[in-house]
C-alpha cells in the first residue's frame, strides 16, 4: 500500500514537473537553433547566431538590460525603504483602523495598475516626468511598494519587540536598538522583499510602455517587439534571459531560506502576483 | 499619543505612494472618464462616455470575452491545483517547492512566448503530432493562437496560476488538515468520508481566497492577451489601451471609464478576499 | 468491549539510518487497564501511540489486539479512539457534530447518535454547549469535547497523547478526575502518554518507563518508588539517595556502617537506594550519627542534607520535625526501605 502511495506520488511529481519544464523546452532549442524547419523535432543546424545577438556590443539587448537591472534595483531599494516602516506599523502594532490601511495598501496588487497610470500619464506629460527613466521608477513603485509591505507586515508581526527591550535594559536607545538588534533580525525578511520588488519591476510592460513612451526601451519591450516580429532564434534567447534573474532568485532562496519559510501559506497573501 | 504619532509617521512614505500615485491616478482616471478635461477646454462634466461604453456592443464583446477568460483560466488553474496539491501532499516539501514556484517567478511574457512555441502551428505540439503521423502540414494542426476561444492566452495563464493556488493549497493540507485527518482517521472515517467531511471543508476557505486573486488578476492583466490574442474583440484592459491610443477627443474619457469600471471589479473582489483572508487568520 | 494489548517487540526509525524512535518495546494491558507510558520528551511514547493507533507502521514488530495482529489494519478500522495534546475539533463543525463524528462515519441513525451524543456530553458536563462553534470554547473545554468525540463511538481502546499538557495547572487536576473517572465507569483499556511523572502516578495502573526509545521499567507507580529497576529510573521520580558499599552475608558494608537489608542480595559491589521520604530521625537498627547541613522549606515539607562519614543524605521529612543546621541527630535506614539497585 504505502510503496504504491510513494510510486503514485513520484509518477505525479514527474507529470507536474515535466508541464512546468514544458515552455522552456522550444525557448532552449530556439535560441541555439541555426536551421529548425517544421517538422523537425530537433534543429538541423546548431547556431549561435541567438547569443551573439545579445551580446552584441553597443546592442540594444545590452542596454536594454542595463535599463531594466538600473530600475528593477532602484525600485527594490526604494520599495524596502518605504514599506519596512509600514511594515513596522501594520505588523507591530495593534490599532483602530489598521484593517482600512491594510485594504488601501493592497489595493494595487490586484487592481491593476494599468488604469491608474492611464490616469497620472497627463500629470506626468504636464510634470515632465513622461518619457524619462525616473517617471518608469515611480509608476514601477505603485504594483512593488505593496507586496513589500505585506510581506515586511508578516515579518514584523512574528516578532514580539522582547529583544529590543532587552536591549533598551542594557543601555541602547530607541535607535540603537533598531539598528543593532532589529534590522539584522528582520534582514531576510527585507531581502526577500527587496528581491519581490526587484522582480515585480523586472517585469513590468504596460507601465513602461505607457509611461516611458518608446523612450526608456527595458527589457521586456525588446522581449515584446521580438515576440511579435519573425524570428524566433532572437524571442527565444530574449525571452531567456528576461527569465534569467526569475530562475537565479529562486536557486539563492532555496539554497538560504528553510523549505518551509517561502512556500509556506502564511505569507500567502502576497506571493504569487510576482511578474 | 506619541504612539499615534509615531504609527501616523511610520505609514506616510507607503501612503504617500500608494496614495499619490495610484489613487490619485485613479482619480484623474475618474475625473477625465466624465469629460473634464481642461487642457482641452472642456470643463463641463458628463456621463457620456459611460453612457457610450456601457451601450456599444464593441464595449460588451469585450466584457464577456474578459469574463471568458478570467473565468476559464480560475475555474481550470483551481481544479488542477487542487488535484496537483492533494496528488503531491505526500512528496517531500523541498521538491514541491521548487517545481511549484518556479512558474510563479517567471515573467508573465517569458511564459506566453514559450507556451507559443509549443502550441503555434509550427510548434513543438505541432512538431509532435507531425512525427506521430497525425497531420501533414502546419495548417492541419488547431489554430490555438489569436483564436476565438483564446486558448493561448488561457494556457499561459493556467501554467502561471496553478503553481501559485497549489502551494496555497500545499500549505493547508499539510498543516491542520493533515493533524484533522488524523483524528479522523481515528474516529473511523474512510477515505473519501474523511476527504468530504474534514480536509475539502478546512482547506475550501484558501482555495477560494486564492482563486479570488487569480480571477482578479486575469481580469485586468494586458501583457499577455496584448501579445496572443485576437484584434478583435480584446480584452477590456487592452480595449482601454487601444481607446487611449486613439486620436479622437472622445477616445480619452472612453479609455477612462473603460479603466474605472476595470477597476471597479478588481476592487469588489479586493474587499471579497480580503473578507475570507481575515477569517481564515481567526480559524 | 474492551481489548487486551499487546506490544510486541516494537521498532521503529523515521528515516533509515536514523537513531531508532523505539528499540524492541514489549509489553501487555489488559482489558480495562489504564497504563502511562512515561518518559522524557522524544523518548519515543508518542510514536509508540501512533503505532498503536495506526497512523504509524512499526520498522519491526507487532501489536496484538485481543490476540490478533493489527498491524496491517488501517487507523479507521482499529476501533482506538484518540485524544492529542491540541484538542483537534473539526473547526467548521459545532460542538454536537464533532462529538457525533464517529458515529456518522459509522453510519449510525441519526436518532440513536444524538442520543449517544448528548449522553457523552453528559459525562464530560459539556451538555447545553452542542451548538456552540471549537472557537468559541476555552482549552479545557474544547479538551473535553474531545474526550467525548472519543468515547462515544465505544471504543476498544482509548489512547491518550499528553492531553493535558496544554492546560493550565488547576485545570489539569479537574481533567485527570474526569478521565480517571470515565476509564473507570467505562472500563476502557487506556494507553496513556506524559512526561509528568506525578500525572502517571496519579492516573495509571502500571507504568512503562521509557528512554530513549527503550523500555526501562513496567511495574505499579508504587514500585517505582520502593523498588526502582535502576538510577536513572529512580532519579526519574525526583532527587533520591544512593549509597554504594559491599554486600555479604546478607549486610551492606558502606560508608555509613553496616547497613542490614529486608531480603538479602548476592554478594558482591551493590548500590542501594532509599528514598528522602524513607530516613528517619531516630536511633535503632541502621543508624549512625548526622550532621544537619541544610535545610529547604518546601511547604509541606522540609528538605534536609544530611551529613555522615562524608556521604550526604538527602531526607524528606513534615515540618513539625525542627531540625536546624547543625544540629547533631541520629538518622536511621529502616531495612524495609532500602533497596538494592540491579548493577
Amino acid at each position: 500500500m504505502r510503496l504504491l502511495d510513494k510510486r503514485r506520488s513520484n509518477l505525479g511529481l514527474a507529470l507536474v514537473a515535466a508541464m512546468v519544464v514544458l515552455p522552456f523546452v522550444p525557448l532552449v532549442l530556439w535560441t541555439f537553433a541555426g536551421e529548425w524547419r517544421f517538422p523537425d523535432l530537433l534543429p538541423t543546424e546548431w547556431s549561435l547566431r541567438g547569443v551573439r545577438y545579445l551580446l552584441e556590443p553597443g546592442g540594444k539587448v545590452l542596454s536594454a538590460t542595463l535599463t531594466s537591472l538600473l530600475i528593477g534595483v532602484s525600485v527594490a531599494l526604494a520599495s524596502i525603504v518605504v514599506g519596512l516602516p509600514a511594515g513596522m506599523a501594520l505588523g507591530g502594532y495593534e490599532w483602530r483602523f489598521k484593517g482600512v490601511v491594510i485594504f488601501f495598501i493592497l489595493l494595487p496588487i490586484l487592481v491593476p495598475p494599468l488604469a491608474s497610470t492611464m490616469g497620472i500619464h497627463l500629470t506626468f506629460i504636464r510634470l515632465g516626468l513622461a518619457d524619462t527613466v525616473f517617471g518608469v521608477f515611480l509608476v514601477h513603485l505603485v504594483p512593488t511598494v505593496p507586496y513589500t509591505a505585506v510581506i515586511l507586515t508578516s515579518v514584523f508581526a512574528e516578532r514580539t519587540g522582547e529583544l529590543e527591550e532587552a536591549a533598551r535594559t542594557l543601555g541602547a536607545n530607541p535607535w540603537q536598538a533598531f539598528l543593532h538588534v532589529t534590522l539584522p533580525e528582520v534582514a531576510p525578511g527585507v531581502a526577500v522583499a527587496g528581491l519581490f520588488a526587484f522582480l515585480i519591476s523586472w517585469g513590468q510592460y504596460i507601465l513602461t510602455l505607457l509611461i516611458g513612451g518608446g523612450n526608456v526601451v527595458t527589457l521586456p519591450m525588446l522581449l515584446f517587439s521580438a515576440a511579435s516580429g519573425n524570428d524566433p532564434v532572437h524571442t527565444s534567447a530574449l525571452a531567456l534571459v528576461f527569465a534569467l534573474p526569475a530562475i537565479l532568485a529562486l536557486v539563492v532562496a532555496l539554497r538560504f531560506l528553510k523549505p518551509g519559510e517561502r512556500g509556506g501559506g502564511r505569507g500567502f497573501l502576497g506571493l504569487g502576483k510576482v511578474s | 499619543m506619541g504612539g499615534r504619532i509615531k504609527i501616523f509617521l511610520l505609514l506616510t512614505p507607503a501612503s504617500l505612494v500608494v496614495g499619490v500615485l495610484f489613487a490619485g491616478g485613479l482619480v484623474s482616471a475618474l475625473v477625465q472618464s466624465l469629460g473634464y478635461m481642461p487642457a482641452i477646454g472642456q470643463t463641463t462634466v458628463n456621463l457620456d462616455a459611460y453612457r457610450k461604453v456601457l451601450t456599444d456592443g464593441d464595449f460588451l464583446s469585450s466584457l464577456f470575452l474578459t469574463l471568458y477568460v478570467a473565468g476559464a483560466s480560475t475555474g481550470i488553474s483551481t481544479v488542477l491545483a487542487v488535484l496537483a496539491a492533494l496528488a503531491l501532499r505526500k512528496s517531500s516539501g523541498r521538491v514541491s517547492a521548487v517545481v511549484f514556484q518556479l512558474p510563479i517567478t517567471i515573467p508573465h511574457l517569458v511564459a506566453a512566448v514559450g507556451i507559443a512555441l509549443v502550441v503555434s502551428q509550427t510548434g513543438l505540439g505541432a512538431r509532435g503530432a507531425a512525427a506521430l503521423g497525425l497531420i501533414g502540414q502546419p495548417s492541419d494542426f488547431p489554430a490555438l493562437l489569436y483564436d476565438k476561444y483564446s486558448i493561448g492566452i488561457i494556457l499561459t495563464y493556467v501554467w502561471k496560476e496553478t503553481p501559485f493556488i497549489a502551494l496555497v493549497v500545499l500549505a493547508s493540507l499539510r498543516g491542520v488538515a493533515a493533524e484533522l485527518e488524523d483524528v479522523a482517521r481515528t474516529l473511523g472515517a474512510g477515505a473519501w468520508q474523511r476527504f468530504w467531511y474534514v480536509v475539502f471543508p478546512v482547506i475550501s476557505p484558501g482555495i477560494v481566497a486564492a482563486s479570488l486573486i487569480v480571477f482578479a488578476f486575469t481580469f485586468g492583466a494586458f501583457e499577455v492577451p496584448y501579445l496572443l490574442g485576437k484584434t478583435y474583440p480584446t480584452i477590456l484592459p487592452v480595449t482601454a489601451y487601444n481607446e487611449y491610443r486613439g486620436i479622437e477627443l472622445t477616445s480619452r474619457p472612453i479609455a477612462m471609464a473603460i479603466n474605472i469600471l476595470i477597476s471597479l471589479v478588481t476592487a469588489a473582489f479586493a474587499a471579497a478576499y480580503l473578507r475570507i483572508a481575515k477569517d481564515l487568520g481567526r480559524g | 468491549m474492551s481489548a487486551r494489548l499487546e506490544l510486541r517487540g516494537l521498532s521503529h526509525s523515521y528515516a533509515r539510518g536514523d537513531e531508532p524512535a523505539l528499540s524492541d518495546l514489549s509489553l501487555d494491558v489488559e482489558p480495562g487497564e489504564l497504563v502511562a507510558l512515561l518518559g522524557p520528551s522524544g523518548c519515543g511514547k508518542t510514536t509508540a501511540l501512533k503505532i498503536v493507533a495506526g497512523l504509524l507502521r512499526p520498522t519491526a514488530g507487532d501489536v496484538l489486539v485481543n490476540g490478533h495482529s493489527v498491524v496491517g489494519v488501517p487507523p479507521e478500522k482499529r476501533e482506538a479512539a484518540m485524544v492529542f495534546q491540541k484538542s483537534l475539533l473539526f473547526p467548521h463543525m459545532s460542538v454536537e457534530a464533532n462529538v457525533s463524528f464517529g458515529l456518522r462515519m459509522r453510519g449510525v441513525s441519526r436518532e440513536e447518535s444524538t442520543k449517544k451524543m448528548e449522553e457523552a456530553l453528559r459525562r464530560v458536563r459539556m451538555e447545553g454547549l452542542a451548538d456552540r462553534k471549537p472557537d468559541e470554547l476555552s482549552g479545557g473545554q474544547q479538551q473535553r469535547v474531545a474526550l467525548a468525540r472519543a468515547l462515544v463511538t465505544g471504543p476498544r481502546l482509548l489512547l491518550l497523547d499528553e492531553p493535558l499538557s496544554a492546560l493550565d495547572a488547576n485545570l489539569r487536576e479537574e481533567m485527570r478526575e474526569l478521565i480517571k473517572r470515565l476509564q473507570r465507569e467505562g472500563g476502557y483499556t487506556t494507553v496513556f502518554v506524559t512526561h509528568d511523572q506525578e500525572e502517571a502516578v496519579v492516573l495509571a495502573d502500571r507504568i512503562a518507563l521509557i528512554f530513549d526509545g527503550s523500555l526501562q521499567m513496567y511495574d505499579r507507580p508504587q514500585a517505582f518508588y520502593d523498588r526502582p529497576v535502576s538510577r536513572a529510573a529512580a532519579r526519574f521520580f525526583g532527587a533520591t539517595n544512593f549509597i554504594g558499599g559491599h554486600a555479604e552475608n546478607g549486610c551492606v558494608k558502606t560508608g555509613l556502617g553496616e547497613l542490614k537489608l529486608q531480603s538479602p542480595t548476592r554478594p558482591g559491589e551493590v548500590t542501594l537506594t532509599i528514598r528522602p521520604e524513607a530516613v528517619r530521625i531516630e536511633g535503632g537498627e541502621n543508624s549512625f550519627p548526622a550532621r544537619v547541613a541544610s535545610a529547604t522549606f518546601l511547604g509541606t515539607q522540609v528538605h534536609y542534607t544530611l551529613e555522615a562519614h562524608d556521604t550526604s543524605l538527602r531526607a524528606a521529612l513534615p515540618p513539625h520535625v525542627r531540625l536546624a543546621v547543625g544540629d547533631e541527630i541520629m538518622a536511621r535506614l529502616p531495612a524495609e526501605s532500602l533497596w538494592a539497585l540491579k548493577s
